[in-house]
């Protein structure tokens, strides 16, 4: 018994990983869009039990509150609000196979080509690495929500701040689009 | 004191599962009948009386006593109750109605979406700091082992509670796609709409016991909040259990703000196809939500397991005399008396203030809340700047 639970306990992350790509592949072949929708909250929420089982707690529950909680919501509105009929649905989805078989290839080679360090390199022992004077009393496997802040508003606020630039311009951008198709 | 092994440990987090479990099971229905009792005598009524057992046996013989005494009908209050067995025993015989062109699988699991993140809150919260009891000895398997007041002492809980209150959501949109029909997509629309808004400011007055606590953990901050701040943290203390309580309502759907029901409008909103116990379930996990709304209120706000609110526990303490020492530590009936309170409020208001229309609903989440939350933060992190 013991034992079983320490071998489930080891391989949470590979049980949650596993889960996560059987949710992905129902959205991918489901037919109706509402879903593909719950499958990709599904593969959300067991995204985010692979962050808990590497004790990450705090990007576990950022994947539950921003994706499960606020993006697939928005999601389920959209697809919700333009309702497409079964025939309509099944002849858009059979037009973008091949061009998403094609993405997907690529979004596979640029993935392993970023991360290919991290793939094929040695595991690195430090689950965070900060600068040590931010560090200092801080415990970062049981603070990560603390290391997290640090890291965010210490060594990297520029690229912070610029993302949330970014972010903004995409706000503006909306309500001109909204803006000028109602005039 | 013992260590527990791995299997062990698990035993005892199950047997707090089941603990919380029987707490809200008990809350839930006796909620729901004060909510008969409450309305009714907001309403110059007397509440549920007519399935009752007042009538024979010893309380029968104490009704009418009380009444021939001098009118007073105190025992006659508890009539009624037998009416909470009636209505469980409807809700699980019912006939389980699917509509002709309903979506099965989603009809299906909305209702257990809507249950499951009500009830998963729990796991975080947590009633009293510390050892909650101990097993006794003789006790199979776990004897001897302390259990602690909560069943998950995670260190970013109050994210937990925001993500997994999130999700319920789906719930009620997916219950309304699916029953094909006009009032429930109607309702689960506007439910959805509801929820994501007030969530933005609910989030925002929890931010504000973030900031005057430095914690994340339920325990710690609800332990920070009661009894380690300065007299100015009252202020944001009070202002935000304001905000709070407001998009708690609305967040649980309940009066003024039931915009997913609104049964003038709507039918019944979201759950208009569904009977039997899946309605059921929809029903308990509004009353579930309640709980967990006053749950968070009580532990953030109302100073938790501590016997007095808004951080003046923490003010009070060093005055209380050695032989009242009761008084300054945290009890887990404080707590539970603070939850039940709030849920008498949610009925009081309930029977006191009239539904918003919708758009009344979303420019008060948007125009008011929002600002005052936001305000309401800057406070906190003055207080937090210059007075801790």
């Amino acid at each position: 018994m013991e034992h079983l639970i320490e071998t489930i306990g080891r391989n949470m992350f590979a049980i949650f990983g596993v889960m996560a790509l059987c949710g992905a592949a129902f959205m991918v072949a489901s037919r109706s869009a509402v879903h593909s929708v719950l499958g990709f909250l599904f593969a959300m929420l067991c995204i985010a039990g692979c962050f808990l089982s590497l004790e990450a707690e705090f990007l576990g529950m950022a994947q539950i509150l921003v994706y499960a909680g606020g993006i697939v919501v928005l999601f389920l509105f959209v697809v919700m609000l333009v309702e497409m009929s079964k025939k309509t649905e099944k002849e858009v989805f059979q037009l973008q196979s091949r061009y998403a078989v094609l993405v997907v290839l690529a979004g596979a080679a640029v993935f392993v080509g970023v991360f290919r360090k991290v793939i094929f390199g040695a595991a690195s022992p430090d689950a965070l690495v900060l600068r040590p004077e931010l560090a200092k009393g801080l415990n970062v496997a049981q603070q990560n929500a603390q290391a997290v802040s640090r890291g965010l508003f210490a060594d990297y606020l520029l690229p912070f701040e610029i993302l949330s630039v970014i972010l903004l311009v995409a706000l503006v951008g909306a309500v001109v689009l909204a803006k000028t198709e109602r005039v | 004191m013992p260590t527990p092994t791995l299997t062990q440990s698990i035993v005892i987090t199950l047997i707090q599962c089941l603990l919380v479990v029987i707490f809200v099971f008990v809350v839930v229905p006796l909620t729901v009948f004060a909510e008969r009792k409450v309305l009714g005598h907001l309403q110059q009524r007397l509440g549920s009386t007519r399935v009752a057992s007042g009538h024979v046996g010893i309380t029968g013989w104490m009704n009418r006593g009380m009444w021939k005494w001098g009118r007073i009908p105190v025992l006659s209050y508890w009539r009624g109750i037998p009416g909470l067995v009636a209505d469980v025993l409807k809700l699980i015989l019912k006939e389980d109605i699917l509509p002709a062109k309903a979506d099965k699988f989603v009809f299906f699991i909305a209702p257990a979406l809507s249950m499951v993140a009500a009830v998963v809150v729990f796991a975080a919260v947590s009633f009293v700091p510390g050892v909650f009891f101990t097993f006794p000895a003789w006790f199979p398997f776990v004897g001897g082992l302390p259990v602690s007041g909560g069943i998950a002492d995670i260190n970013v809980g109050l994210l937990w509670i925001l993500g997994v209150a999130s999700v319920g959501v789906y719930g009620i949109v997916l219950a309304g796609w699916a029953s094909n029909s006009k009032y429930p997509l109607l309702g689960g629309l506007r439910s959805a709409a509801q929820m994501v808004s007030y969530e933005v400011p609910l989030a925002m007055s929890l931010l504000a016991p973030v900031v005057l606590s430095a914690s994340l953990n339920f325990g710690e901050m609800s332990a920070r909040m009661a009894t380690g701040l300065p007299f100015w943290g009252l202020v944001p203390q009070i202002l935000g259990f304001l905000i709070y309580l407001t998009c708690g309502f609305a967040e649980t759907n309940r009066l003024p703000f039931d915009m997913p029901e609104a049964e003038n409008e709507l039918v019944a909103g979201f759950h208009t196809e569904y009977s039997g116990m899946k309605f059921g379930f929809f029903y308990l996990a509004e009353y579930i939500n309640m709980t967990v709304v006053a749950a968070l209120a009580s532990g953030f706000f109302l100073g938790g397991p501590w016997l007095l609110p808004f951080g003046l526990q923490g003010l009070v303490n060093p005055y209380i005399p050695a032989a009242l020492s009761w008084f300054a530590e945290p009890h887990a009936i404080f707590f539970v008396v603070k939850i039940i309170f709030i849920l008498f409020t949610y009925i009081w208001v309930r029977g006191t203030i009239p539904r918003y229309r919708y758009d009344q609903v979303m420019s008060v989440a948007w125009k008011y809340l929002i600002p005052m939350a936001l305000f309401n933060l800057l406070l906190a992190a003055v207080v937090r700047c210059f007075a801790v």
